[in-house]
């Protein structure tokens, strides 16, 4: 009889267990974007980064302290879980299908993630930008920009401040536009 | 009283004096031969102790060695393990974005390490400290693949910034940059 009672029991635990362990793999801001890798037999240049906690840890350990845009680097990637990033860059226009975007965006319409940013362009492509939270917390971040002969898809797990990331334009060898806000001056600018 | 006695026994002895040598002679020394008990027996307890502790101190020696080799060994093979296995870093970069480090660290399948690489080469165990302190190829292509990703990242944020912020606003900031 006692046996009999302790079947629903661990029934009941093994649907908790479950229905947990679904809901810790919803709130996971990591996001598949396997399915774009057919992308690359038509693209001229592709980018596919793959880096895990482990070699964030790795890779923060050869940022040189005393240098200042490393030790920013240093600074901003502590705490991540993860950098994914897929680009694709092709000679003609309409390589990729809307299928692709689509499967990306499906993902990214679980509770804990928001739009952002949404730019429209028909001619320049589209650029959106999703965050994931936790509570006021940011705990992910993608990027999805869709240019006519350029697709890019970035996806950042972990704790990101998006005001150091976007700060980063200009130290990492890209010419800074002056937009966004400004760096201090230095002694011989002022 | 003869002094010469008391100083070398030459002269002639005084009776008081003979009889205090008869008296306390009882009590001086006489030599003879040392004779062990035959009851006493030699016990083994303490020559096994010894050696116990002989034992322990090589075993001991032993494991520190074993234990120092390993993390030593460990720390040289660091490097090549990640050649070894490219699944660990999956990159699928730009041809000119690949370094020749890179290019090293993909192409060798199956390098000669630890106990196989020690048999060919001569290692000079201080030279081998040294290298574990300059950034693996593991470390260095993560901080590339960090450094690229990161780049890609800001510059679509920024790329989104200025789109939301259209044409004639951006006029307005880069015209107030100027000014300012």
């Amino acid at each position: 009889m006692k046996s009999l009672l302790k079947i629903p029991e661990t029934l009941l635990v093994a649907a908790l267990l479950v229905t947990t362990a679904l809901t810790v793999h919803a709130q996971d801001p990591r996001i598949q974007m396997a399915h774009l890798d057919h992308l690359a037999a038509k693209a001229s240049d592709t980018v596919d980064v793959n880096i895990d906690e482990r070699l964030i840890q790795l890779a923060a350990k050869v940022f040189n302290d005393k240098d200042e845009d490393e030790a920013q680097i240093k600074k901003l990637v502590a705490g991540l879980k993860g950098i994914y990033v897929k680009s694709f860059e092709f000679e003609n226009e309409n390589e990729y299908s809307t299928a692709d975007l689509d499967s990306i965006r499906t993902q990214l319409t679980q509770a804990s993630w928001s739009r952002l940013v949404n730019v429209t362009s028909k001619k320049e492509g589209n650029v959106e930008v999703y965050v994931s939270m936790t509570g006021a917390d940011i705990n992910g971040l993608t990027v999805i920009s869709a240019e006519p002969k350029e697709l890019t898809v970035v996806n950042i797990v972990g704790p990101i401040d998006l005001q150091k990331l976007a700060k980063l334009e200009g130290t990492l060898g890209i010419p800074d536009l002056g937009v966004g806000p400004a760096k201090p001056k230095t002694k011989n600018e002022q | 009283m003869n002094e010469e006695y008391l100083w070398d026994k030459s002269g002639e002895p005084d009776p008081e004096i003979q009889q205090l040598e008869q008296i306390l002679g009882t009590l001086g020394y006489q030599p003879k031969t040392f004779e062990a008990p035959t009851n006493l027996r030699p016990t083994r307890r303490y020559r096994y102790l010894s050696l116990a502790a002989i034992a322990a101190t090589l075993v001991f020696a032993l494991l520190a060695g074993f234990v120092w080799r390993s993390l030593h060994r460990k720390e040289a093979d660091l490097p090549t393990t990640a050649a070894s296995n490219p699944k660990a870093i999956p990159l699928t970069t730009t041809p000119e974005v690949v370094t020749p480090v890179e290019k090293q660290t993909v192409v060798s399948s199956k390098p000669i390490t630890g106990r196989r690489r020690s048999q060919f080469v001569a290692v000079n165990a201080r030279r081998r400290t040294n290298t574990t302190r300059t950034p693996s190829p593991e470390a260095l292509l993560a901080k590339e693949q960090l450094t690229t990703a990161l780049r890609l990242a800001s510059e679509k944020i920024n790329l989104a910034h200025r789109k939301t912020l259209g044409p004639a606003q951006l006029n307005q900031i880069r015209n107030q940059h100027k000014l300012g």
